[in-house]
């Protein structure tokens, strides 16, 4: 799994989650991703966006989970703030 | 109970066509339009698909494909990169309402009952085989089958590869593996990743006898009746709709 993410004045403007994982819908991960757009570039916000994402929907996630996106997430961060 | 379902037998299409039909069919099922339904198929051009959620230029060399005449596409299911060699590969489908009390609610159970279709057609010609989770099918540690499924319209569509023949240099040269350059050494390693039929069989079994032993693995594992038949005038226009889609950049290149 790998994110690419785009941040413009401390907010994310462009987030893509991909690999080849399955989850079911798979149409949420871009709901996922729209939810992620215009946070703040910040460790504990991207966690707990990305939680309640999957809390608050019924989304089957399988050969990832939500802990592997937090960690690319914040992978990609770190890559593209420095 | 002993149910009828229907059988798509055979059909040689390009990439597009072959996802189209998946998905309309899938789509009339979900309407109650059509009834479930396995499909057996082939892919010509051959072709590589890439899952739902993967990077495309990540995952393929679009140059190389170009030169091969190798269809690129995106599934509608999840799971990673294939590349479908016509001369090498039997395809299959499976769309049921995902109501039906053959099919596990629960998504990996659901997977080892079709997967286990294909293991009990590979077994019907002497292969043993087994299903690994979450989506594989291997014989004596290798794989052989790779299958991906999704749940919408209601239903449960699943598809998968069967490995007739393989030849991992074929492979290699369409999907990214990595950045260095191709060598005996991965090749090597490779091939003793994923086989085929012909390789584990030592013979050369027609495509005709690989099709004839998935019919009756999938008719004694849903303990069903496959009845040929063709798609529905609904799903023929279905198909076509979903082609564009299907071709469309904006869809390829999504991610």
């Amino acid at each position: 799994m790998a994110a690419e993410t785009e941040v413009e004045d401390g907010r994310l403007v462009n987030v893509k989650i991909t690999g080849d994982f399955f989850m079911h819908p798979e149409e949420a991960i871009e709901e996922l991703e729209d939810m992620l757009i215009g946070l703040h570039v910040d460790a504990s916000a991207i966690e707990d966006a990305v939680e309640e994402f999957f809390r608050g929907h019924s989304i089957e996630l399988i050969g990832a989970s939500p802990r592997d996106f937090i960690h690319v997430l914040k992978m990609s961060l770190e890559v593209s703030s420095s | 109970m002993n149910e009828t379902w229907r059988l798509i037998d055979m059909r040689v299409e390009d990439a597009y066509t072959q996802m189209a039909t998946d998905e309309s069919i899938a789509y009339a099922r979900g309407r109650e339009d059509t009834p479930n339904t396995v499909r057996l198929y082939r892919w010509n051009p051959s072709a590589v698909s890439v899952g739902y959620f993967q990077n495309l230029r990540d995952e393929v060399d679009l140059e190389a494909c170009r030169r091969h005449g190798v269809d690129v596409i995106r599934r509608i299911t999840g799971g990673g990169a294939v590349f479908h060699d016509y001369d090498g590969e039997i395809t299959y489908s499976l769309v049921a309402l995902d109501d039906n009390p053959k099919i596990p609610r629960d998504i990996i159970s659901s997977y080892r009952l079709i997967c286990g279709c294909v293991v009990n057609g590979l077994g019907a010609m002497g292969l043993e085989a087994e299903f690994k989770p979450i989506n594989d099918i291997i014989t004596g540690g290798r794989k052989i089958s790779g299958n991906a499924q999704t749940r919408r319209y209601g239903v449960v569509l699943q598809h998968g590869t069967v490995l007739v023949d393989c030849d991992v240099r074929k492979i290699f040269t369409v999907l990214k593996v990595s950045d260095t350059k191709i060598s005996d050494k991965m090749i090597k390693a490779a091939e003793e990743r994923v086989t085929s039929i012909r390789q584990e069989l030592g013979r050369d079994v027609s495509f005709d006898e690989v099709r004839r032993a998935l019919i009756s693995g999938f008719e004694e594992t849903l303990d069903i009746h496959l009845e040929p038949g063709e798609l529905t005038a609904y799903e023929d226009e279905l198909v076509e709709k979903l082609r564009e889609r299907y071709l469309s950049r904006e869809w390829i290149f999504k991610r």
